[in-house]
């Protein structure tokens, strides 16, 4: 049961216990306190033992009560983007909208209706997926707006279940040394930083990989300022040293990764018995030093061979570990400094306190994976953590809920995010026509901002915006819906698990809707019968959250309703199987990656690195890191927290700004081929030279000109998309920056 | 034995994060201003270090009215509207200030705004209301890494008085002799790998 932390209430006040569907990950409990229908305060809602919010979960209440607020459906008069908009009733507005539907539908097929979201609780996930797969519509997959990158890493090497496999680098009940690279958790993810600070304080050593100085750095025992884009050369410049050292963990990379399994030097694949036993079996074969012959690698009393090459029959095969060691040779500390500016001393000394002080945690952010190669960022980070068996097999938990029961009418076409630019511009690989936008917003969020508003959203037939705001994707609907805030409606909140707590909430209903505003389930449920589909999604939210945990998984036994009001509760069941990846092990060397030359975690530049010819163009690296001050471009309007974080600045260090003739508090322009934005500079020592940041969140509008976006690119890299989704690579950007004149 | 409230904030906690200003906005109703201020101890704009990159330094300040013993500001009030509460904690009757703005240039730790609207002088009251009915001030109940303890600095076994001697605490300005009611707890050195 949950700890009550104790809340003041005045006269006449009650306080609801809720959770914050936000996209910072978190998903953090409230207790939302409410007088007379109206929601006064938002605390911390207790999770046991600790409680969190933070200065955005503080300022909810002026969200919800924002006065430019949507209030009705409102229908584009004029061009899109023009401004002009006209008061349109529900019916007219749901009906205009099936109307259309089905006209496009019927037009280029089902799938060219297609529906992304964001910020939502689960259950309005679920249903917006059963209404899509009942019409046999497109659901766009919003990882790739910057998050899917690490995500394939982790696929590769532990097959992970569910999204990112951080657990299994930071579950470690007292970490003796805490690495956090290339992510800001102090500012961005309170519930890691609270584990990272209670290890500190219990003695732990933390170690802060990252080109920025920031608030996480000025906590660290040691920073490690970094090139950007370069964290796998360090996690192989690192991996080096323990093998030099022969400070590796023999019995942990013998029993769990593929390190003993033979690799054909033909082929690439990891060799099988039946490869040179005839009517051999599929099993995976290793080199036995005892009796110096090759066996499956699960007979007993074998002592499987790590290093060397052996010939077995014509095949010449060598362990994976053999092939890593080999790549990993070529990063000695000199040539690893070289590329990561990162001094070879430091390298040395990371890599020998990462093997001997155990367990050492990894918490890999976001940050590192917003490369083109950040995949391979995660994947190297993973194998350095297994050759020093600093992989974590405690307290792994999830839940299964009973998504297939809302699929019941069809399943949805699937389409990665960045996959959608060209889907809607040329039709590949199947043509959208029509694009829902849920509390998402691609326009502002998503890369390439020039190339979304010419040639993406003219080609759309027809744009609806669900949100509370006019938001910069909203300024382009055809038609826009008012939604309500998550304190008017009732949810399930389902943990991000990544590194930060595994409890599910319920997001309950606090107060009623405002003005005309309508829940996401509520919207979806009346166009249901208006697009001709009869008897489903008929229930109550509450009757709907019931059949989302009846699957019958044993991790929701003892999970209802009725016990989720009450406060968070946890899986029942408390253990992960073991890596579900091909081999069942650890998988630093995966075959499937061998038709892309990523077998092991190799070192590639960055797509728009400092190496790069366009460098000599555009000389500095744009990174568009996340604030305290805002959750994406959520929280950007709200007065208490713009007097804390007024305009947009880019910051870049004096080393920069000099050459550049750019004073603190200088208009500037940051430009590339793609684009430009300008705004103010802000010059400061906190930023590695040749690197510029501009927080992200802001709209154009709070640009003196162009906006962050116009710089980015949607390039799709082929190995993000054969293993999962392809990733915006946002700090994966060529900039060059000048003073310009006052207007 | 004589009540003594104040708060420790411990600066190794201490992430920045703005959460205690908020939260002081909430329970005082201020739209702009807050009784708790953050101040970057670094460059010279909010959230940025000092030092040459990459040797650099950085920590967060959480500065409110100091609930001195010596009140400046009280002194400087010539309409008597600050007072001194027998548990320490300073107050402004509102009633009595006429926005004069004295106590702004006197208070040493810059604990006031005013508000325009209202023509009175602002500050933390270290939520005195909510300590009469059991409860903590709000910024200590949001920060959310347990940077600021409330107590009784009084009572030599309450965890403020604890922490207070048992840990390297100073209080700003000492050489003033205003005896604040805030401790700071520092930030620990970074130890070598």
């Amino acid at each position: 049961m949950p700890v009550e932390r104790p809340v003041k209430k005045k006269r006449g006040e009650k306080a609801v216990r809720t959770a914050s569907p936000f996209a910072c990950g978190p998903a953090c409990g409230l207790q939302a306190c409410v007088k007379d229908g109206v929601l006064v305060r938002v605390e911390p809602g207790d999770f046991p033992g600790t409680g969190h919010i933070c200065a955005r979960g503080l300022a909810y209440p002026k969200l919800v009560y924002h006065p430019d607020r949507l209030k009705y459906p409102l229908k584009r008069l004029g061009s899109r983007g023009e401004g002009r908009w006209q008061r349109i009733s529900w019916d007219e507005a749901l009906d205009t909208i099936a109307a259309r539907f089905k006209e496009i539908g019927a037009n280029y097929g089902g799938s060219s209706l297609a529906f992304v979201m964001d910020m939502m609780g689960i259950l309005s996930v679920d249903v917006l997926l059963g209404f899509v797969g009942a019409c046999q519509g497109t659901f766009v997959l919003p990882a790739g707006c910057g998050d899917s990158a690490g995500v394939c890493g982790d696929r590769v090497c532990y097959g992970s279940p569910w999204w990112y496999g951080e657990d299994y680098t930071t579950r470690f009940d007292k970490p003796a040394l805490c690495v956090v690279w290339g992510s800001n958790p102090v500012d961005t993810d309170f519930f890691k930083w609270r584990k990272i600070r209670d290890a500190k304080e219990g003695g732990a050593r933390l170690v802060v990989i990252d080109p920025r100085f920031t608030a996480t750095a000025s906590k660290a025992d040691v920073y490690v300022p970094i090139r950007p884009g370069t964290d796998t050369a360090l996690a192989l410049g690192m991996m080096n040293v323990v093998l030099d050292q022969q400070l590796h963990d023999v019995p942990f990379i013998l029993d769990h990764t593929v390190g003993p399994f033979l690799v054909r030097r033909d082929s690439g694949m990891f060799l099988r018995e039946k490869d040179f036993v005839s009517g051999g079996s599929e099993k995976y074969v290793v080199w036995d030093t005892w009796s110096n012959a090759p066996r499956c690698h699960d007979v007993p009393n074998i002592s499987p061979a790590l290093t060397g090459s052996y010939k077995i029959g014509t095949l010449e095969c060598r362990p994976a570990f053999q092939l890593l060691k080999e790549m990993v040779a070529q990063f000695p500390p000199e040539r690893t400094s070289e590329i990561t500016g990162v001094s070879a001393d430091v390298i040395t000394r990371l890599a020998v306190a990462y093997a001997r002080t155990r367990p050492a945690a990894s918490y890999r952010g976001m940050g590192c994976q917003r490369t083109f190669h950040g995949d391979i960022t995660f994947h190297a980070i993973n194998t350095l953590a297994a050759i020093t068996g600093n992989i974590s097999f405690e307290g792994h938990a999830t839940f299964e809920l009973n998504h297939i029961a809302f699929l019941a009418r069809g399943v949805p076409n699937l389409l990665p995010l960045m996959q959608l630019y060209d889907a809607v511009r040329i039709g590949k690989p199947s043509p959208v026509k029509s694009l829902w936008i849920a509390r998402h917003n691609p326009v502002n969020q998503d890369p390439n901002f020039n190339k979304m508003i010419s040639e993406i959203l003219p080609c759309l037939e027809f744009i609806v915006v669900t949100d509370m705001f006019m938001t910069t994707s909203a300024q382009y609907a055809d038609i826009i819906l008012p939604v309500c805030s998550f304190f008017e409606c009732t949810d399930l909140i389902f943990p991000v698990g990544n590194g930060s707590h595994n409890y599910l909430q319920l997001q309950q209903k606090v107060i009623e809707p405002l003005c005309e505003s309508k829940s996401d389930i509520e919207i979806i449920t009346s166009l249901v019968s208006r697009m001709g589909i009869e008897g489903f999604l008929k229930e109550s939210p509450e009757e709907l959250i019931t059949l989302l945990l009846a699957s019958g998984h044993p991790s929701m036994e003892g999970t209802t309703l009725e016990r989720l009001r009450q406060g968070p509760v946890l899986p029942a069941s408390q253990s992960l199987p073991h890596f579900s990846t091909p081999s069942g092990r650890l998988e630093f060397y995966t075959e499937r990656l061998k038709q892309f030359g990523q077998e092991l975690p190799i070192y590639l530049e960055p797509l728009e690195g400092q190496g790069s010819p366009l460098a000599k163009k555009y000389p500095l690296i744009l990174l568009t890191t996340h604030t305290k001050y805002r959750t994406h471009s959520a929280f950007a309007n709200v007065a208490w927290l713009r007097e804390m974080d007024p305009e947009p600045a880019l910051e870049m260090s004096p080393a920069d700004a000099k050459p550049r003739a750019i004073k603190d508090g200088d208009l500037v322009r940051a430009y590339n081929d793609r684009g430009e934005v300008r705004l103010r500079a802000r010059v400061h020592q906190g930023m590695r030279p040749g690197v510029i940041n501009i927080s992200q969140g802001w709209s154009p509008g709070d640009y003196v000109a162009g906006t962050h976006q116009a710089l980015t690119h949607e390039t799709i890299n082929a190995v993000h998309q054969a293993i999962y989704e392809p990733n915006a690579s946002l700090y994966d950007v060529l900039v060059d920056v000048e003073a310009v004149k006052e207007p | 034995m004589k009540k003594r409230y104040g708060l420790v904030i411990d600066l190794e906690r201490c992430t920045g994060c703005r959460a205690c200003t908020v939260a002081c906005k909430i329970e005082k109703g201020m739209e702009l201003g807050t009784g708790i201020r953050v101040e970057t101890i670094g460059g010279t704009k909010q959230d940025t270090p000092r030092g040459t990159y990459p040797e650099l330094s950085m920590c967060f300040l959480p500065i409110a009215c100091m609930h001195c013993e010596q009140p400046p500001c009280r002194d400087a009030c010539p309409t008597q509207a600050i007072y001194q509460r027998p548990d320490g904690i300073v107050l402004i009757d509102e009633k009595q200030c006429n926005g004069c703005q004295e106590c702004l240039t006197a208070c040493p730790y810059q604990a006031f705004v005013y508000d325009e609207d209202k023509a009175v002088v602002r500050k933390c009251d270290l939520c005195f209301e909510r300590l009469e009915q059991g409860y903590e001030p709000f910024c200590s109940v949001c920060c959310g890494f347990g940077a600021i303890f409330f107590g009784n600095l009084g009572d030599p076994r309450s965890t403020v008085s604890q922490l207070v001697s048992r840990h390297d605490a100073y209080t700003l300005k000492p050489e003033l002799a205003t005896g604040p009611a805030i401790h700071y707890l520092p930030v620990k050195d970074p130890r070598r790998l």
